[in-house]
């Protein structure tokens, strides 16, 4: 669920944009340096961005809501690439949604980029380490990145939404009625994407083990 | 799938027509423009007339109805949970009750009227982001983007996902319509499984692609970096379009937010 | 085109190379190639042709062996140099094409090479009019055909001006008339341009008709390399490398083998079949009218 265009007041808006601002440009060195001692890193990430952008299109059945939800991948794509290089994807993914789908909006880009690039990757990132730094398995560790990556992302993009639009009411009963409003839907669709986040790290540990040492040798750096 | 597949299209944005033709910086700045007025403004006049605008060039360039519509409705779900929300939870001035059980809502005049001027904004916020979409090719705005001093890692990466999303997309289908054709998705913890198994196969496509379009670059030169063309001075046309669409802007926000009397 | 006499422009000597996980993928290879020369490299799959491939365009490092390219070893040449002189078509368009658009995709070598923006045009127009896809040049890649994709591949090759083109499968995927269009075009770029052609394949049915000298890789090594007539007429050692003689030499081989035709050599092209085997028919038995009318 991103912010759609239109729905942020201007103040608000921008602000978002610049808390997103330098957690961009942390990301964007990240890149940069890897990039610089292995020439492959730029296309590598690339590619992971895309593929998250696709499995975060597709549709997981909400039966409590009736309808088709998308995951947001970006817990995923934590795991792979690590935190800050998911930041940048993430960006990328919304600017393109906002301009193929009206998905989002580039106004609002600054808070879709804090809830779902630098929460949900923050989240993800940290479930996943400190679950496999006390040895759990990467089945627990993904679904725990997935599901928590998920969560609070809409945890985030509801705290966004009470308090640009509270106006003159209590930030907190619109925070817990939008918050409401959101569970039926959110509390399965974390679910899910914690178990498609597990399909995700078994398939490829399977059939290419040796990336994904690779990969978790990537994400500590 | 395939909807989302179906709407995720640039065959609109690479057409060549009138809107097409202009200068994507200018299209862009006039586009953040509409929707940071009609998020200033605080009556619903000036966001209704960008939307109208807005619709107005889509019809001219022919974009079909069908279209419009299906991009505009998803924003509009969450626009009426909110202005609901707001009704009932802001404001001082009772407009009507709601009985729901035990619990009684009222409704307020200033929560709604806020509602409404929320949904007039997305409207014309939406509206503009779907006419630039509809006529500027992703192409263009990384070029723009590139003038307007976006990093260049930012650019190259957004490029990249960009041509490989359309590639990927292709092989997902596949092998989402290869699971399908063979019961994948029948039964809900079925469907799961299978999910994951594509997400997984994707990903692993996309190992490999990356590694291919590596050495492809290394190939023709690549030094680290993708090198860019650089975008011409904007034309005088495209100046002039965007200084009038600037000045109208300011001229409909001064208008209805009383600066002027 | 013809090229002996020519000094070489690929020298590969004793080059062996093996994968991280150990599997030899090139045995002792020594492969020449001269300047101007269609020289193809016929080999059934997995048997090392992209290997060899990539170790040519220096992607991958051979761990013995030298490359020389236009008599300089590889490992000393930058890739500003090195990939003027040598230009890659790898078997999948898709691989090779990473920008949005055909413009940008062609534009991308001249530009790494930092020519000033009016020279990168003109190279993409000029390449882009070379493998006549000019029509395409603003559109996006993915909206393009298979076909087209290759032909833009080959335009952003190009575009570097290199003086030898490596390509992999050339014609794979394409449907008959797109294979003898590409292979027409190859063999205009040899002729016109004088660029030496490296193809690596496994289909022989139309190599015969453009490659002056062939190449047979099997399993990492090379087996045998001559003129095509010379490859061919060594049924024994295709047979055990896993490739078969064009159709049309392989109806001539039977009709010899099992009929007892008396037909000398082995014709390798549609065209020399027919002269042969008019040569066998009875004059009362061909119509003048009709022959007057053949090509």
């Amino acid at each position: 669920m991103h912010i759609s265009e239109g729905i942020l007041p201007v103040g608000w808006a921008g602000a978002w944009l610049l808390v997103a601002l330098p957690f961009l440009a942390w990301g964007i060195r990240q890149i940069k340096r890897r990039g610089q001692t292995e020439p492959r890193y730029r296309a590598f990430v690339a590619l992971v961005g895309a593929a998250v952008f696709i499995i975060s299109c597709m549709p997981i059945p909400v039966p409590t809501a009736g309808t088709c939800s998308h995951p947001c991948g970006t817990g995923l794509a934590a795991i792979l690439i690590g935190p800050g290089p998911t930041v940048v994807v993430a960006s990328i993914a919304l600017l393109l949604q906002a301009l193929f789908m009206a998905h989002g909006g580039l106004t609002t880009l600054g808070g879709n980029i804090v809830s779902m690039g630098v929460v949900g990757a923050l989240v993800g990132f940290g479930a996943f380490r400190l679950l496999r730094g006390a040895g759990a398995s990467v089945a627990v560790a993904a679904f725990a990145a997935g599901a928590l990556s998920d969560w609070a992302t809409y945890a985030t993009t509801s705290a966004e939404l009470a308090l640009a639009l509270h106006g003159g009411g209590s930030l907190w009963s619109l925070l817990g009625a939008i918050m409401m409003a959101f569970v039926p839907t959110q509390l399965p669709l974390g679910i899910f994407e914690g178990i498609l986040s597990v399909g995700a790290c078994r398939f490829v540990s399977s059939r290419r083990p040796e990336l994904v040492e690779r990969l978790l040798a990537r994400s500590s750096g | 799938m395939t909807q989302t597949f179906e709407l995720f299209s640039d065959l609109f944005a690479l057409r060549n027509n009138a809107l097409s033709r202009r200068d994507p910086r200018a299209k862009l700045l006039a586009c953040v423009a509409a929707t940071v007025a009609a998020g200033l403004s605080t009556r619903v006049h000036l966001p209704l007339a960008v939307m109208a605008v807005a619709m107005g060039g889509m019809l001219l360039v022919r974009v079909p109805v069908r279209l419009i519509v299906a991009r505009l409705l998803p924003p509009l779900g969450i626009v009426a949970l909110l202005g609901l929300l707001r009704t009932f939870l802001i404001g001082s001035t009772p407009l009507g009750q709601v009985a729901l059980g035990s619990w009684t809502l009222t409704a307020t005049q200033e929560g709604f009227h806020e509602g409404v001027l929320l949904l007039a904004r997305v409207l014309g916020a939406v509206s503009a982001l779907i006419l630039l979409s509809l006529t500027t090719p992703a192409h263009r705005v990384f070029a723009a983007l590139r003038w307007l001093r976006v990093p260049q890692v930012w650019v190259e990466t957004a490029m990249l996902m960009y041509r490989y999303v359309f590639l990927l997309l292709d092989q997902t289908a596949d092998i989402f319509a290869a699971q399908r054709a063979r019961l994948g998705y029948a039964g809900a913890a079925r469907s799961l499984r299978s999910m994951g198994t594509l997400g997984g196969a994707v990903l692993q496509r996309a190992f490999d692609q990356a590694d291919r379009a590596h050495e492809a670059m290394m190939a023709r030169g690549y030094r680290g970096e993708i090198p860019f063309g650089t975008l011409g001075p904007t034309p005088a046309g495209d100046m002039l379009l965007l200084g009038a669409v600037l000045a109208l802007l300011a001229v409909g926000l001064a208008l209805g937010e009383g600066w002027l009397a | 085109m013809n090229a002996p006499g020519k000094p070489f422009l690929i020298e590969m000597e004793n080059v062996s190379f093996a994968y991280d996980e150990g599997s030899l993928a090139l045995k002792n290879v020594n492969f020449r190639v001269r300047a101007g020369e269609f020289v193809s490299m016929l080999a059934s799959n997995g048997s090392g042709k992209t290997t060899l491939i990539k170790v040519l365009a220096k992607l991958l490092t051979p761990q013995q062996g030298t490359v020389r390219i236009a008599g300089r070893d590889v490992r000393a040449m930058t890739a500003g140099h090195l990939y003027q002189q040598i230009g890659l078509l790898l078997q999948d368009p898709n691989d090779q094409l990473f920008a949005p658009t055909v413009e940008d995709d062609v534009a991308f070598g001249p530009r790494n090479l930092g020519l000033p923006d009016v020279e990168v045009e003109q190279r993409a127009e000029e390449s882009l009019a070379a493998v006549g896809v000019a029509a395409l040049r603003k559109r996006a890649i993915h909206h393009l055909s298979f076909g087209e994709r290759k032909r833009v591949c080959l335009a952003g090759v190009l575009a570097m001006r290199p003086k030898i083109l490596v390509l992999d499968e050339p014609t794979a995927g394409l449907d008959p008339a797109g294979e003898s269009q590409m292979l027409q075009l190859l063999s205009r770029l040899n002729r016109e341009q004088g660029i030496s052609l490296v193809l690596a394949t496994h289909s022989v049915d139309l190599l015969p008709l453009f490659a002056d000298r062939i190449y047979v890789l099997n399993r990492g090594e090379v087996v045998k390399d001559g003129a095509p007539e010379e490859i061919f007429a060594d049924q024994e050692m295709m047979h055990r490398v896993g490739l078969r003689l064009p159709y049309i030499s392989r109806l001539i081989h039977e009709m010899r083998c099992y009929d007892g035709v008396r037909i000398e050599g082995l014709p390798l092209t549609l065209r020399e079949a027919r002269l042969r085997l008019l040569e066998l028919i009875p004059p009362q038995l061909i119509m003048e009218s009709l022959k007057e009318k053949t090509p």
